[in-house]
């Protein structure tokens, strides 16, 4: 029954790298720096600039949603993302939310939208960007906004509870 | 021996000793039960601050990655990893044969005379037993070598640089097949894929007679079910990350029980284990998952990353990728044929069963009738067969194929009879072949009021979902938009067999604030909200005063960790021991600071203690705790001996599923509405009650939390979750987040959550658990509820649209 068979192939290694200089101004404040041409927004965010809300669940595959940042007004992957696109952009994480004091961290904390936490910012940075464009959205849109974020622990009722809230609260309400 | 004669230490063994009894609160309950506690992770976890091990990354750390098996079943013939180690950046290799680790055993471990390591269950019955073998049982198993690189880039390149020659040999992928006669054997050296293990008692459950009682019947049905594979898929993917400072080892895990860790490695690598120091941070989901330390996707990893990281002299982080981390199934494989016999009034009298498993967990099916029901006569019989996919283990839980069974049963008796699921719930509710009046008398005995719980959840359940007006005959009823309306109930015990062993020390702080002093890990279950709750109580001082950092040990007082069904409900128990005598303690000083005050005429309320008998008469515990040293002109801490006591709590016999002498008193009930498209096969879940008798909800948001993730979880497991193996090569065909579904925001309609407290638990204040409970629930209740929809059983998990259109003759 046994049969032989490679199945590792061999590659050309090293691969030849370019590198880009960027700029990105990220929760208000500017950095540059020299990305490699294959470096996500993900990994400079996370690994080189050391923001620890920029998660993955995924293996950077574009499935989960906890990578989740706003740029330029737009919440997108940044693990789909190529650092050297974003050149010149306009960067929001969680970090800033909390440091401004965005309503929804409370909001999320009142309600328990968390249980393991590693998914949270994710839906934080999505929720924020939700409430930017439509400051009083119904149960219906923020469920169709934050339906690309996975949270495995199930916490999702909550987060409806929590992003109305703040919406209001936002409006002064 | 009398109390008082009892030495230190045996009076805290004496004091943690679980006293079987109701917990009837001797305290005013202000912080315990209350809403808008502000949860102690919250800001943390929502702020982006909190770390979690992926998150770890230390100077100079390299990172290392471990080779997964492409075959379903294959040895090393042969292996070059000359071009990986060339490419540049690759710093370190360990290969298979390398004498340092070739040989080595990773299950289980000597820790003096005794064997410590959970070597039972799933991983067990695989021949895994080496770090880093040569031999794989499944596709994705861990093998043949590890590579550490400047990058994790650098090091997955370098893996596919590695030359293998592998000798694939024969595999089988269901538990069925494996059994047959000319099915491979996989273990080697054995003559048949039949597994147990040796020391499991449960594999034959006999009690009363079946055989008679068939005979006897109104009413004597038979049927098949099959579940297929689903697992944990927590969020964050596993990790570890070791360094070395001189002799002494530093570990970040991801893992439950980061202590059990600790002993591995020191073992492993005979280093004393004051010289290692294993963190565990927030974890991102575990639900079990990472709670079997000793098998090579926790302690294999640590040991390889450790000795990458002595050779290297470099920090070392191990990882896995998604498709790394889709392993260790639930431990409900299984295919089950069922006979049960029913008198014609809803009495169930027989019920035997087979079920076959493959890569057996623990739990065979019968338990929960034997927990829970008057039923007298039961049989169960469990089969094991080693197939070529992971080893399962307990994610959330163990009890899935007890459940699964008892739903199945019931909803099928009471659809054979013609019968409401829940008037046959209740004519069958009990322990162990008795009757309510048995349950009745023991609460009676032990202090507990005696509440019908099942008929409290049930009424409330049916209220909520309009179950009277709803609930219909299967395939009767048609919507406007052409859908088939399903209504479906089931029903349990309450996950109350607390169990665990923990230890805690509360000291007051100079400032009169209060910390909890005990390690333990974070997968998201909130308990430290209630231990501080709980403490604060007890000690009669506020929420916000009491504190508890428990990643900042590692070593000292540990609470049981977030696993094994137990957290809370064992250490809400170790936190009120410590808090009882600490206040005590606090008295004892205090009443040294009053004139003419003895210990017991004093209290304490919102943090300040006051003579009894005249209230205004009153310190703040701060003035208490502290002595003024006015002649420095500063301030002088501990001039007065601090006020630290800890407690230990051990209940339950770890590891067994019931404790003699102590039948579970709570109920559960759940129900759901959905709509099946007869077209599409779709199923759409309109609405899901779940009640749950939790005894008492110490932090109501909390439990409500579990309550509704469970919902997702077991929506997910009955409908979408199912791991596909290739048939031809063994291979997972879906182990990522796209293909593997598990539900979004948009899957499913609204979830009520109703907290019944009646007080009837185990656990401290008459709680119990919650977190396994819906989870492991509602995945069973999907078939009701699709053949009251359909009229047409399918008893194949999870019911996809396409077994749907299939049962339907549609496909």
């Amino acid at each position: 029954m046994s049969k032989e068979k490679d199945t590792a192939k061999h590659e050309d290694f090293p691969e030849p790298v370019s590198e880009g200089k960027i700029k990105l101004n990220v929760n208000g404040e500017v950095y540059e720096l020299t990305v490699q041409s294959d470096w996500t927004l993900q990994y400079v965010l996370h690994d080189k600039l050391g923001f620890n809300s920029i998660k993955d669940m995924c293996s950077g595959k574009g499935e989960c949603g906890s990578c989740t940042v706003i740029a330029d007004k737009r919440p997108i992957l940044s693990c789909m993302t190529l650092a050297l696109e974003c050149n010149g952009k306009t960067i929001e994480t969680v970090e800033g939310l909390a440091k401004e004091n965005h309503p929804l961290i409370e909001a999320y904390i009142k309600h328990h939208c968390m249980q393991c936490g590693y998914c949270t910012p994710g839906f934080v940075v999505t929720a924020k960007a939700l409430l930017d464009r439509n400051s009083n959205p119904m149960e219906d849109e923020v469920r169709e906004a934050l339906a690309g974020n996975l949270c495995r622990c199930g916490t999702y009722p909550q987060h409806v509870k929590s992003v109305l809230e703040a919406a209001e609260n936002l409006r002064g309400g | 021996m009398t109390q008082d004669k009892k030495g230190q230490y045996e009076k805290i063994q004496a004091e943690g000793q679980y006293q079987i009894g109701a917990d009837i609160p001797t305290i005013t309950l202000n912080e315990i039960g209350k809403r808008g506690v502000r949860r102690l992770d919250g800001y943390e976890k929502a702020s982006g601050n909190a770390i979690f091990t992926r998150d770890v990354k230390l100077p100079g750390m390299l990172y290392g990655k471990i080779l997964m098996s492409p075959h379903a079943h294959a040895k090393i013939k042969s292996m070059d990893t000359s071009n990986a180690e060339a490419l540049p950046g690759v710093r370190g290799v360990i290969r298979y044969d390398d004498p340092e680790i070739k040989g080595k055993m990773l299950n289980g471990c000597y820790f003096g005379p005794e064997w410590v390591c959970p070597d039972i269950a799933g991983w067990a019955l695989k021949p895994i037993h080496l770090v880093l073998g040569d031999e794989a049982w499944y596709e994705g198993q861990p093998l043949g070598v590890v590579i550490v690189a400047d990058t994790e880039d650098i090091a997955s390149k370098a893996l596919r640089l590695v030359c293998v020659q592998w000798e694939e040999l024969p595999f089988v992928l269901d538990q069925e097949e494996a059994l047959k006669q000319n099915a491979p054997v996989l273990n080697p050296g054995a003559d048949t894929n039949v597994v147990a293990h040796p020391a499991d008692e449960r594999l034959v459950t006999k009690k009363g007679d079946v055989d008679k009682a068939f005979k006897e019947a109104d009413k004597v049905i038979e049927f098949r079910v099959k579940r297929n594979a689903h697992l944990w898929a927590g969020a964050e993917p596993p990790s570890t990350v070791v360094r070395w400072r001189g002799d002494n080892l530093e570990m970040w895990v991801h893992q439950q029980q980061p202590y059990h860790a600790k002993m591995l490695i020191s073992e492993w690598l005979n280093l004393p284990m004051t010289k290692i120091s294993v963190f565990s941070l927030y974890q991102g989901g575990a639900y079990g998952g990472r709670g079997n330390p000793a098998n090579n996707s926790e302690n294999g990893m640590n040991i390889l990353a450790a000795l990458l990281a002595k050779s290297t002299g470099r920090p070392v982080k191990v990882l896995y990728n998604r498709r790394e981390s889709f392993y260790g199934e639930s431990g409900d494989m299984m295919v089950g044929y069922f006979k049960v016999g029913a008198k014609n009034d809803g009495t169930i009298t027989a019920v035997q069963m087979k079920n076959i498993f493959a890569v057996y967990m623990c739990t065979p099916g019968i338990e929960h009738f034997i927990d829970n029901t008057r039923i007298p006569n039961l049989s169960c019989e469990t089969v094991t067969a080693d197939v070529s996919k992971g080893p399962a283990w307990w994610d959330r839980c163990e009890q899935l194929p007890n459940s699964l069974c008892l739903t199945l049963v019931f909803d099928r008796v009471a659809d054979a009879l013609g019968l409401d699921p829940t008037e046959v719930a209740l004519k069958n509710d009990g322990c162990d072949g008795h009757d309510m009046s048995y349950l009745s008398e023991y609460k009676k005995k032990h202090g507990f009021p005696d509440r019908d719980s099942l008929k409290e959840c049930i009424e409330a359940g049916k209220k909520a979902i309009d179950w009277d007006e709803k609930w219909h005959a299967p395939g009767a009823k048609m919507l406007p938009n052409g859908k088939m309306h399903g209504m479906a109930f089931t029903w349990d015990h309450q996950w109350d067999d607390v169990r665990g062993t923990g230890s805690a020390a509360i000291m007051i702080e100079n400032d009169g604030t209060v910390s909890i002093i005990a390690q333990q890990s974070d997968i998201g279950v909130n308990p430290w909200t209630a231990y501080c709750q709980i403490v604060a109580d007890e000690l009669g001082v506020r929420y916000e005063d009491v504190n508890i950092k428990p990643f900042d040990l590692d070593h000292g007082f540990a609470l049981m960790s977030p696993d094994g069904s137990a957290c809370l409900c064992s250490n809400g128990n170790v936190v009120k021991k410590a808090a009882k005598k600490a206040k005590m303690m606090l008295l004892e000083l205090a009443a040294q600071k009053f004139e003419d005050v003895k210990a017991d005429a004093l209290d304490v309320k919102d943090g300040l203690i006051y003579v009894k008998a005249a209230p205004e008469k009153k310190k703040t515990i701060k003035e208490v705790v502290t002595k003024a040293m006015p002649m420095f002109a500063s301030c002088v801490f501990w001039t007065e001996a601090p006020v630290i006591a800890w407690a230990w709590h051990t209940q339950g016999l770890w590891g067994e599923a019931m404790e003699t002498g102590r039948p579970r008193l709570l109920r559960q009930a759940h129900f759901i509405e959905a709509e099946v498209d007869p077209e599409l096969g779709e199923i759409e879940i309109k609405k899901v009650v779940n009640v749950n008798d939790v005894g008492k909800a110490i932090s109501p948001e909390t439990v409500e939390g579990q309550m509704y993730g469970g919902t997702y979880m077991g929506l997910g497991r009955g409908l979408s979750e199912e791991l596909i193996w290739d048939e031809q090569t063994g291979v997972r065909l879906n182990a990522n987040l796209l293909n593997y579904k598990i539900a979004t925001m948009l899957e499913y309609g609204p979830i009520e959550t109703i907290i019944q407290e009646t007080g009837m638990g185990h656990g401290p204040y008459g709680a119990c658990g919650i977190g396994e409970a819906t989870p492991t629930m509602i995945p069973a209740l999907l078939g009701p509820a699709v053949y009251n929809a359909i009229g047409k059983w399918i008893d194949d998990y999870p019911i996809t649209p396409e077994r749907v259109l299939k049962a339907l003759g549609k496909a």
